[in-house]
């Protein structure tokens, strides 16, 4: 038995605090000896399945830990023990070395981009397909069913007032080639929407009382309206904005863990702004649906536009309020630029 | 005895306490490479490789983390975290989909989820002290599910209806949970502290958030007085000013509390708890100081679109590393964990099917 190298470093048994200053030596066959410096007594000899190298660090050092549970750390913090496996140190070079981190910095954030950008809608639109249309009838009434007791109250409409609403709801059904086949209209009064209008996955339209009246004087507004809502169901908006969320909020808590506090903040907003930007896409989305099937029925694209201008004078807000930024915090694109899209719709 | 090495080169004493300060060595520079490649190996791998960075993240902090030179270690395997990931990413994806198919089954879940967290916050307690070694000697977790479930559920629901005025106090019943059952090489931890320096840390902190409050209506007032004089700015111009510089306060005003309780309960605490003949501990914080440090870190971390996160995460941790001292007793150098030293082998064989924990992070 040949030692090879004696290395300097401290010993310690398995679950005891006591330090013992001492050589570490192993041999070509790989036996290593552990030996303390005071009493040159053997503290430790094993032999290559006892015994591994713990993880290469940069600036730290690489220690043995023995099968007994006691380990052998180097005092030299650069010294590599010789019979390290070839791959043990390749993380901590890779961290170390100038090109892979100016790669690595530049890498991250546009791969990063590209996930929640193009990735993570395009697995989402694809996992829409995984969910059975059931399961959608199933979320869509249990979601109506909730609102009902909680924020929709019977409608105040006039008979005649819901007749035509339903006139041109049924009309326009008719005329348009959808993919989704039950679509139900209900007139609600709400306190809690306001003049609103939604849709939910299984084909159950909603719109206001206070919608309605806004545009008592404009079918058409009512029907782009409609589709508007139309759009959301077809493109399958409620299941692709879960999916959406569910993968970026595992993204960034995989990738950058529970930072403490002040980070915690930013990425919380970060993921709020994320979810707020999905959002828009998909109300953009289902304008360019109702845009596209108002020209089907032989309607003017201009009928959205009205809607949305009654809708903004509705609630009283003078143009110039929606400063640059806010725009991010919102989950609609905004009002404005909605209505020039209508206006210039070919 | 002889042959123990001490903490400096002279003689070494046993027989007496000594004080001890704790040490942080990693480097701002050093951390950012492993935090940016680590974090594009994670990416192209889809989450896997962040075990692997987790483990290495945290080896690389206790190892640079030391107390009379020696570091502290971190045990875990990469596999161990990973599996507590896969673990916590389906239960998370099923409580998504589960909540999204009907409202009153995202409440049933919510209440599931209530009654397992303290479950898993010991399971995670447990897991993280086991994997923190000093000296060869590992910590424990003692901790049980109903005491989790008291402390960490049962007493904060009820303090809602104390309308929060219990809560100090059941922050400071949480504190204790935790620490007491804390134990090191066998030895448990002793904590003393008292109710009333929870209040008043929760009195200085809310009077803070007040001050700041008055602070910014006051410049508020001003400021709308003055645009009304002058005529200047428009009306959406204020509403941006307005919602900016509420954001500001707001973010201010919550930092600058939670800066005076940390540094309180920190100091209160630590004063307050000791492992008995082993080692009795000391926090020196300064609100100040831990106030800059915090807003600077935050504004370098926006300023830089995230890349100053590892300068600020080494900076924070040299920060506390300075303002934590020690005084260590002579039983510290002979400790003998029976349990650990019988159960020998590299950790993952007496490794259980639930030894992980279920956390994203």
């Amino acid at each position: 038995m040949f030692a090879v190298k004696a290395v300097s470093g401290q010993f310690q048994q398995a679950g005891s605090s006591a330090l013992y200053a001492a050589t570490a030596s192993l041999t070509d066959e790989g036996k290593l000896l552990i030996q303390c410096v005071n009493t040159a007594a053997v503290l430790a000899e094993v032999a290559r399945p006892d015994y591994r190298f713990g993880t290469v660090l940069p600036g730290l050092p690489v220690e043995v830990q023995l099968r007994s549970g006691a380990i052998f750390r180097p005092d030299d913090a650069s010294w590599r023990w010789p019979q390290q496996t070839a791959g043990s140190g390749m993380a901590a070079a890779l961290e170390s070395n100038r090109l892979s981190i100016l790669a690595a910095v530049l890498l991250s954030p546009l791969l990063l981009w590209w996930i929640i950008v193009d990735l993570m809608p395009m697995l989402a639109s694809a996992s829409v397909l995984l969910v059975p249309d059931h399961i959608k009838q199933k979320m869509g009434e249990e979601t109506f069913y909730t609102l009902q007791k909680t924020a929709l109250q019977p409608t105040q409409l006039p008979a005649t007032q819901q007749a035509t609403v339903n006139y041109h709801w049924q009309m326009a059904l008719q005329k348009l080639p959808l993919q989704q086949k039950n679509y139900q209209l209900y007139m609600y009064q709400s306190e809690f929407f306001g003049a609103n209008a939604f849709a939910l996955p299984n084909g159950t339209v909603v719109i206001t009382d206070e919608l309605v009246n806004l545009l008592q004087h404009n079918p058409d507004a009512i029907v782009a309206v409609l589709l508007h809502e139309i759009g959301h169901v077809e493109g399958q908006h409620s299941v692709r904005l879960v999916a959406q969320s569910l993968g970026a909020t595992l993204v960034i808590g995989i990738l950058f863990g529970n930072p403490d506090g002040v980070a915690d903040l930013l990425l919380g907003s970060g993921s709020v702004l994320l979810q707020n930007a999905f959002s828009r896409d998909m109300e953009r989305e289902a304008d360019q649906f109702a845009l596209k099937q108002l020209k089907t029925l032989g309607k003017s694209p201009t009928a959205f536009a009205d809607a949305m201008s009654a809708l903004l004078s509705s609630k009283e807000t003078s143009p110039e309020s929606e400063p640059a930024l806010l725009k991010y915090l919102s989950t609609h694109p905004a009002t404005r630029e909605r209505i020039e899209q209508a206006r210039q719709h070919q | 005895m002889d042959n123990i090495v001490g903490s400096d080169s002279g003689p070494i004493e046993t027989t007496r306490q000594r004080p001890a300060k704790v040490q942080f060595s990693g480097q701002a520079g050093e951390f950012f490479g492993i935090w940016i490649v680590n974090l594009l190996l994670s990416i192209v791998t889809l989450g896997i490789y962040s075990a692997w960075a987790k483990v290495r993240t945290t080896q690389y902090f206790y190892g640079h983390t030391r107390i009379e030179q020696q570091p502290f270690r971190y045990l875990a395997t990469p596999m161990q975290i990973l599996k507590g990931r896969i673990i916590a990413v389906i239960i998370f994806a099923l409580f998504t989909v589960a909540s999204m198919l009907s409202p009153v089954l995202a409440v049933l879940l919510a209440m599931l989820f209530m009654f397992a967290s303290p479950w898993l916050i010991v399971q995670s307690l447990k897991f993280n002290m086991r994997m923190t070694s000093y000296r060869n000697v590992r910590f424990a977790f003692h901790g049980d599910y109903v005491g989790a479930l008291k402390y960490f559920v049962l007493l904060p629901v009820l303090s809602v209806f104390t309308l929060y005025l219990a809560m100090p106090w059941v922050l400071k019943k949480i504190d204790h949970f935790i620490c007491t059952n804390i134990s090191f090489g066998g030895v448990k931890m002793q904590v003393n502290t008292d109710t009333s320096s929870y209040y008043i840390a929760a009195l200085v902190a809310a009077a803070a958030v007040f001050g700041v409050m008055t602070v910014a209506a006051i410049i508020g007032v001003v400021l709308i007085g003055i645009m009304a004089a002058t005529g200047a700015g428009s009306a959406g111009a204020a509403i941006f000013l307005g919602s900016a510089g509420f954001f500001i306060m707001y973010f201010f005003a919550f930092t600058l509390s939670a800066a005076i309780y940390h540094c309180m309960i920190r100091n209160h605490l630590f004063e307050r708890t000791e492992l008995p003949e082993v080692a009795r501990f000391k926090s020196k914080m300064e609100v100040m100081p831990y106030l800059l440090l915090t807003v600077t870190n935050l504004m370098a971390i926006v300023l830089t679109l995230g890349l100053a996160y590892p300068w600020a995460k080494v900076r924070k941790t040299a920060y506390l590393a300075s303002v934590t001292e020690l005084l260590i007793y002579p039983k510290a150098d002979t400790l003998v964990d029976e349990q650990q030293a019988d159960s020998g082998a590299f950790g993952e064989e007496a490794a259980g099917l639930f030894d992980v924990d279920v956390s994203l992070a």
